[in-house]
């Protein structure tokens, strides 16, 4: 296993090498995807984009891990793979020459927070071979609106938006992932990050009340005041912020603020400030699909306010069981900073 | 090992269409605040015990030395959640199984590392996902 590593890692990310593979104007880029640990990846997309014209190409890996971008015109390319569960692969200014193949090999990096069994890319593979959401109308309320009671899958993010952090704020956010994240406030069995949900989360859902309760999160619930209350003034910060919410049509419009300072925005790492203002906008088109959008303001953080889109499937059958963090959290006395 | 090494543990991820999924990490600890992702360990030993616990499950074994002396190694696996849902549970693992574990050392030096895999002594893999078709036991 040392000698394999050596291998993947010890020759650097990537090897690019140009042959000559014959005539015409065009050239080609290929190679071979593997994991974190040398094996084989089939079927995943590479995606390279002309430099010059943004100009998009794609290649699916095939069952021995190889891709081939081939025709591609005579110019400079950037190289890309996401995978969920691992880091994403990024290399810039390939160049392709007509008449030339380059040879790009892609050895796929472990995520930070990925790599125990039950939390690697296996696990969220049988996750995700588990989605089978029904379909039907929109369930309704006796008051006729979407009932957005269930148990759902973590939402997978359909567009994350183009967040700018200000210079003090990704200061912060260096300083904590150069210190391995030891101190964040998972890691001492606090709330899990504002924008962050899942594996699995289920709502339940009154007239009055909306909660959200979030497995592999302490303690994992939130209440969502659906009864025309405002937001409090002056009022104690919270993990969880103070949460209202109205409809918008057949839309919930959640508005969240009053957060507590420590804590992070997102599971990049990212601070917030006092002025931190999320506004969540959920939509459950149909039985099985609930869109949510989710737009974050903090004028003490970002440049401007960004917004998440995504979507969650239906789990039926899926429980949210109980995580009590501090049952046997046995990681503090091992973690290491920088 | 030399199974380990031919071990595509994505190919399934990707033939289920998970490329841009972006599904969220579990989330207790940073990987890289405990373990060193340099420095992997392959151990085969004795099941002492199995605790299902939150936020991580953890087991014990105890590896010979060649010098007739033992070692006693402490794995550290997902959140019980996660583990049921691919159908583990409390009792996957017995004591006095030998098991071969292949996984990550801690950094801090203690007799700690992560599980990536476990392979009892009979060759079938547990906690490794077998719902996933085969694709990730070969």
């Amino acid at each position: 296993m040392r000698s394999l590593f050596h291998n993947v890692f010890g020759f650097g990310l990537f090897l690019v090498a140009t042959t000559a593979f014959g005539q015409g104007d065009k050239g080609a880029i290929e190679g071979n995807v593997k994991d974190p640990v040398g094996g084989i990846v089939a079927g995943a997309t590479v995606q390279a984009t002309n430099a010059s014209t943004g100009e998009v190409h794609k290649s699916t890996s095939s069952r021995q891990g190889a891709y081939t971008l081939a025709d591609l015109p005579a110019g400079t390319y950037d190289v890309s793979l996401i995978l969920g569960g691992v880091a994403p692969f990024a290399l810039k200014s390939v160049a392709v020459s007509a008449g030339q193949t380059a040879h790009v090999d892609i050895n796929l990096k472990e995520g930070t927070q990925l790599s125990s069994l039950g939390e690697d890319p296996l696990s969220i593979a049988v996750d995700q071979k588990r989605h089978n959401p029904p379909s039907g109308p929109t369930p309704r309320t006796a008051e006729g609106k979407p009932d957005l009671t269930g148990v759902w899958w973590s939402p997978r993010v359909v567009d994350p938006g183009k967040p700018e952090f200000l210079p003090a704020a990704l200061e912060i956010t260096r300083k904590r992932i150069e210190d391995n994240r030891k101190d964040s406030p998972q890691t001492h069995c606090l709330p899990n990050a504002v924008v962050r949900v899942g594996p699995i989360y289920e709502f339940v859902q009154t007239k009055s009340f909306l909660v959200m309760i979030a497995d592999d999160d302490s303690p994992g619930f939130h209440q969502i005041y659906l009864d025309g209350r405002p937001h409090p003034k002056d009022a104690d910060p919270l993990w969880y912020g103070h949460n209202i919410g109205h409809w918008d049509g057949d839309t919930l419009v959640v508005d969240r603020v009053n957060f507590e300072d420590q804590v992070w925005l997102d599971q990049a790492a990212h601070p917030h400030s006092d002025k931190l203002h999320v506004v969540e906008r959920y939509r459950r088109y149909d039985l099985g699909h609930l869109e949510t959008e989710v737009t974050v303001e903090d004028p003490g953080v970002l440049a401007k306010p960004y917004t998440i889109k995504e979507v969650s499937d239906l789990a039926p059958g899926e429980e949210v069981r109980e995580f009590i963090c501090t049952e046997n959290n046995r990681d503090l006395e091992h973690l290491v900073g920088r | 090992m030399k199974n380990a090494k031919k071990t595509g543990f994505l190919s399934a991820a990707v033939a289920l269409g998970l490329m841009a999924a972006a599904a969220p990490a579990f989330a207790h600890h940073s990987f890289a605040a405990e373990f060193d992702v340099n420095k992997p360990v392959t151990l085969t030993g004795s099941v002492i015990k199995l605790e299902w616990t939150n936020p991580h499950a953890h087991f014990y074994i105890t590896v010979k030395d060649d010098h007739g002396g033992t070692t006693n190694w402490e794995f550290e696996m997902g959140s019980p959640n996660a583990l049921i849902r691919h159908g583990w549970n409390r009792n996957s693992l017995k004591p006095g199984d030998v098991v071969t574990v292949v996984g990550y050392l801690a950094k801090d030096g203690s007799k700690l590392a992560n599980a990536r895999s476990v392979t009892l002594a009979d060759g079938r893999k547990v906690f490794a996902g077998s719902s996933v078709d085969g694709d990730t036991t070969q």
